[in-house]
């Protein structure tokens, strides 16, 4: 009768151990944390993956060693033994799981209650997404919008997210959060920036069409530039018209699908802003009135080989400076770009 | 005690095939394109009517009459095919015909393609129908990874390619690995309780009509204005209200198909309670049976609440319900919770049968009793209750409310005790065992160790701080193919290789068996193991277009996947062939102890000539003397016997 050999199934386990440590060691996993949430979040990713791999040599090492060793020979019709069970085994293999999943719950609700903790004197940062754009705004610096989420290195940032039409999901892979917005609910996240850099901000929740697109940047600056970045924001939207439009333009995504050239704008999703004069006249509108009801109201004219409801219909929000100044900017850029 | 004979079966004459106009309306497919057209006159009628009499202009909508279509044309093909002839005349006070049983068990290839009460037959029919549609959505997932090959767009814009996965997705689940394993346990379950047939033989062959008005109504919707469904197939609202017109496809769609799953599953719970042989007590039911009861357990619970979830979405569009609109106090987290409540539990109704089918086929090839046999079981049983408590780990980062996250992770990784249990079992079982390494059984310990994979990175998943950064990624892609490939589609080859000598009466090639297996198992590794370190990197899921650094794995990926769906051809190829011209395979040709094994090969039509008398377990390999069951002449070398508690 064939035994097994314990000897020999731990020298099988030593192996697969072995190259699932490899396995995780050798490839670079995890993105390098520029959040300290980020970091517990490996911290956790480790502790599983120590478990994980120890159940899996474990496992791994009977299969392999019962390929081996118990194959049966081709004319053999023998049975093995009539082995039914065994109590210990199964109290065994019941226990130490259930120890070791306890344990993963424990630590991970720790690491969860640490990342929610916004601390006293978070920055706040209001997130707006829409089909596909994602705008900052900063309660605690005049409203300033941004298309790009700027942060300060170092300092706690509690994110308030809201979302204008469908569920979008907000992730920095280098913060590690990540949160759903919902429309018609207020979500929250926390981020405590450690690393100056920028960072994809990325929509992981499915959105519509121009869900693979909807990309910004997450930028962390050290706090003086962010301040410096801070003020002079604040100037070009309370300075000329043309300046005020075009910080409008950029900080509500505009370009993020349509091609300005006085913008820097070349995305393809939406109509050529720059042949605006020539779709006013097919629509039979004077310019400055089109673009306004374009804005707010997208689906009055919808240009030709556009489809309709892909333009948000949530500009017609902005508020009414911010957007006599965009309709401005974009008229007298369109009209130059001819 | 009552045995039913069906000796006087072959006396019946089928009646006289319809000549003339009667061939028109006698049940069959030249009845249907009339039915058909019947019926779509009601809904558009109907449709027409209503808006006429409201005043709604246009009073005919091309959009609305579709919708309303969707449930008539179905009704009217399975008026014209014959579901329900016996009911109308039933109800109807009409005479109903004699049961001559000429609807009953396959003499020809035709018999196939008609209505059929025998649950062999339906078996087949289902396991042909979901293959199809495997084939289909597998199509769907070569296009998907031709475009992922490079970053940036080669082949499709967003909408396609976002409707590309939503209806591959969609139809491997809802048309493939759930029919697929009541398509098996049809034919299976009935033979193993030592059954004539199902309970409710003609509620089987409606369950099994339903589901192709559901697989054309998916792949159908490419075909519509605006093209397939492309809101992925949780199809989450209020993104799946707005969407254009092949939406409605899927949430009508998800309709025929959960109609057809919870009819086959009350079928499946009568025939297990009420049906097992006598001396078949619940402890001594094959695992594949105790598998298939809790799965239709779950079916039956849950299965509603994704039907109410897809009604919900569909009203929110026709009939501006606003559920899910926050404008109008809808609440659009709802449909996650109602939608995660079904579609949790479908995990488990996508895998428990794939277990009962890993622990027969573990048990026969190792020549050994099933390790554990009675924890075998309760673990099943567990997995279904704690099964409805983890749904909202689906929703760690969806904004719901924060203290369900600690213990919805606490059951959810509680979920891994029970299902460690059946892996630790099944090796035990193999253990000291005479394995012979056929191809069921290859497929049988490759679903071992790749739902071990699965199971490990779920406990990733179900630790939240980790859930919040993978999830919407190819982590969870790499996650719920390693748990629906290498984990149900796996019992799904190895319960099709192994029952394959029993529903054709012939064996399959080995060598060509062996050679899918291993194709299979190194190009989906290929395929998929990538996708967990991409995911964990930062790569986002349902993306036609991505970051260029993500560029080379990705292509690795595309032309593993190739490989990978190349090596379906190779299974075509041999089932093909050999229920044509394999060599016959007797009755028995794995020496097993279950009660399907001990009728000839296929089975007779009624499956048993005379009930059998169940007397032990079905895995007492290795016992000397041991039975399971005494059947037809045996009956009196056993002599008189105790255990007659059941007529």
């Amino acid at each position: 009768m064939r035994r097994g050999s314990v000897v020999q199934l731990v020298l099988f386990a030593l192996v697969a151990g072995g190259a699932a440590t490899a396995l995780a060691l050798v490839p670079g996993w995890l993105p390098t944390p520029a959040g300290r949430e980020a970091g517990r979040i490996d911290f956790v990713f480790w502790f599983v993956t120590v478990i994980c791999v120890a159940i899996f040599a474990v496992v791994a090492a009977v299969i392999a060693y019962s390929i081996w060793k118990f194959r049966a020979p081709p004319d053999d019709e023998s049975d093995g033994p009539p082995i039914h069970g065994h109590t210990g085994l199964e109290i065994t293999w019941t226990a130490i799981p259930t120890a070791l999943v306890v344990a993963i719950a424990i630590v991970s609700a720790i690491v969860l209650a640490k990342n929610g903790d916004a601390g006293s004197n978070p920055l706040h940062v209001d997130v707006t997404a829409q089909q596909f754009a994602w705008s900052f705004s900063y309660p605690g610096h005049a409203n300033l919008t941004s298309g790009d989420l700027r942060l300060p290195l170092g300092r706690k940032v509690e994110l308030k997210l809201r979302s204008l039409d469908v569920i979008h999901s907000f992730w920095v892979p280098e913060f590690g959060q990540k949160q759903d917005t919902v429309p018609g609910l207020t979500t929250k996240l926390v981020i405590t920036p450690d690393r100056v850099g920028t960072y994809p901000v990325i929509c992981t929740e499915l959105c519509g069409l121009g869900h693979a697109v909807m990309r910004t940047s997450a930028i962390v600056m050290p706090a003086a530039a962010f301040e410096a970045w801070v003020n002079k924001q604040g100037k070009a939207l309370a300075g000329p018209a043309g300046q005020a439009g075009k910080t409008v333009f950029v900080n509500n995504g505009c370009n993020s699908c349509h091609t300005l050239k006085a913008a820097g704008a070349t995305a393809k999703i939406g109509p050529d802003l720059d042949k605006l004069p020539a779709e006013a006249k097919g629509a039979g509108k004077p310019l400055e009135a089109f673009v306004r009801e374009s804005i707010v109201n997208p689906n009055a004219y919808v240009a030709p080989g556009f489809p309709k409801n892909v333009m948000p219909q949530t500009f017609s929000q902005l508020p009414k400076s911010q957007l006599d100044a965009l309709v401005q900017y974009v008229v007298s850029s369109s009209r130059s770009g001819r | 005690m009552t045995i039913v004979t069906h000796e006087h079966v072959d006396e019946h004459a089928a009646p006289p095939a319809p000549t003339g106009w009667r061939r028109l309306t006698a049940p069959g497919w030249l009845r249907v394109p009339w039915m058909i057209a019947v019926f779509f006159g009601i809904g558009a009628g109907i449709t027409v009517l209503v808006r006429w009499l409201e005043g709604w202009h246009p009073i005919w909508k091309g959009s609305i009459i579709t919708t309303v279509e969707l449930t008539t044309v179905p009704l009217g093909f399975l008026a014209g095919i014959g579901t329900f002839d016996y009911w109308v005349r039933y109800a109807t006070g009409a005479p109903t015909a004699p049961e001559d049983h000429s609807g009953h068990g396959a003499r020809s290839w035709r018999d196939y393609f008609r209505v059929n009460t025998d649950h062999k037959v339906i078996g087949v029919q289902y396991l042909v129908t979901t293959i199809f549609f495997f084939l289909a959505a597998g199509m769907l997932a070569m296009f998907v990874r031709a475009e992922l090959a490079k970053p940036g767009m080669q082949f499709f814009d967003n909408q396609t390619y976002n409707g590309l996965f939503s209806v591959h997705a969609s139809l491997m689940i809802f048309l493939f690995v759930i029919p697929a394993f009541a398509g098996l346990a049809n034919f299976v379950v009935p033979l193993m309780l030592g059954a004539p047939d199902m309970a409710f033989p003609r509620l089987n062959a409606l369950s099994y009509w339903l589901l192709p008005m559901a697989g054309f109504m998916m792949l159908g919707s490419f075909l519509v204005p605006g093209g397939a469904f492309a809101t992925g197939w949780t199809s989450y609202a209020p993104l799946a209200v707005h969407q254009p017109l092949g939406q409605v496809f899927f949430n009508m769609g998800v309709q025929w198909a959960g109609a057809s799953s919870i009819m086959t599953a009350l079928n499946f719970l009568v025939t297990i309670i009420t049906m097992r042989a006598p001396g078949m007590t619940f402890w001594r039911m094959p695992l594949l049976v105790w598998a298939n009861f809790t799965t239709s357990l779950l079916v039956v619970i849950a299965t509603p609440f994704i039907a109410g979830s897809q009604f919900f979405v569909m009203f929110d569009r026709v009939m501006h319900t606003h559920f899910f609109d926050p404008g109008h106090g809808g609440y659009p987290l709802a449909y996650q919770h109602i939608f995660w409540f079904y579609s949790h539990p479908a995990v488990y109704i996508m895998m428990l049968p794939g277990f009962g089918i890993a622990s027969e086929v573990i048990s026969v090839m190792s020549r050994k009793p099933i390790f554990g046999y009675r924890l075998m079981a309760l673990s099943l049983l567990a997995i279904l209750v704690l099964g409805f408590s983890v749904w909202a780990h689906h929703m760690f980062v969806s904004g719901m409310a924060p203290w369900l996250r600690v213990p919805m992770m606490a059951t959810t990784l509680l979920i891994a005790v029970p299902t460690g249990i059946k892996v630790f079992s099944w090796l035990a079982t193999m253990w000291e065992g005479r394995i012979n390494f056929s191809t069921p059984m290859l497929f049988a310990v490759g679903f071992v160790s790749m739902f071990v994979i699965g199971g490990l990175s779920g406990i990733y998943l179900g630790a939240v701080p980790i859930d919040i950064h993978v999830s919407d990624t190819a982590f969870v892609v790499a996650h719920i193919h390693y748990v629906l490939f290498g984990g149900s589609l796996f019992t799904i080859f190895a319960g099709i290789y192994y029952w394959f000598p029993k529903m054709t009466g012939r064996m399959y090639n080995e060598r060509l068996g062996k050679l899918h297996f291993w194709l299979t198992f190194v190009g989906f590794n290929l395929t998929f193991f990538p996708m967990h370190l991409i995911g964990v990197q930062g790569m986002p899921r349902r993306v036609a277009d991505y970051a260029p650094r993500f560029a080379d794995w990705n292509l690795f990926i595309s032309i593993a996947s190739f490989g990978l769906g190349a090596s379906t051809v190779v299974f075509l190829y041999n089932m093909i062939w050999s229920w044509r011209f394999g060599p016959p395979a007797g009755g028995n040709p794995w020496r097993a102890l279950t009660l399907e094994w001990q009728v000839t090969s296929p089975p007779p039509i009624f499956n048993f000539d005379e009930i059998p008398q169940v007397v032990g377990s079905p895995y007492e390999y290795g016992v000397p003397g041991a039975r399971h069951a005494v059947l037809n002449g045996d009956r009196a070398e056993v002599g008189e016997l105790e255990e007659v508690r059941r007529t």
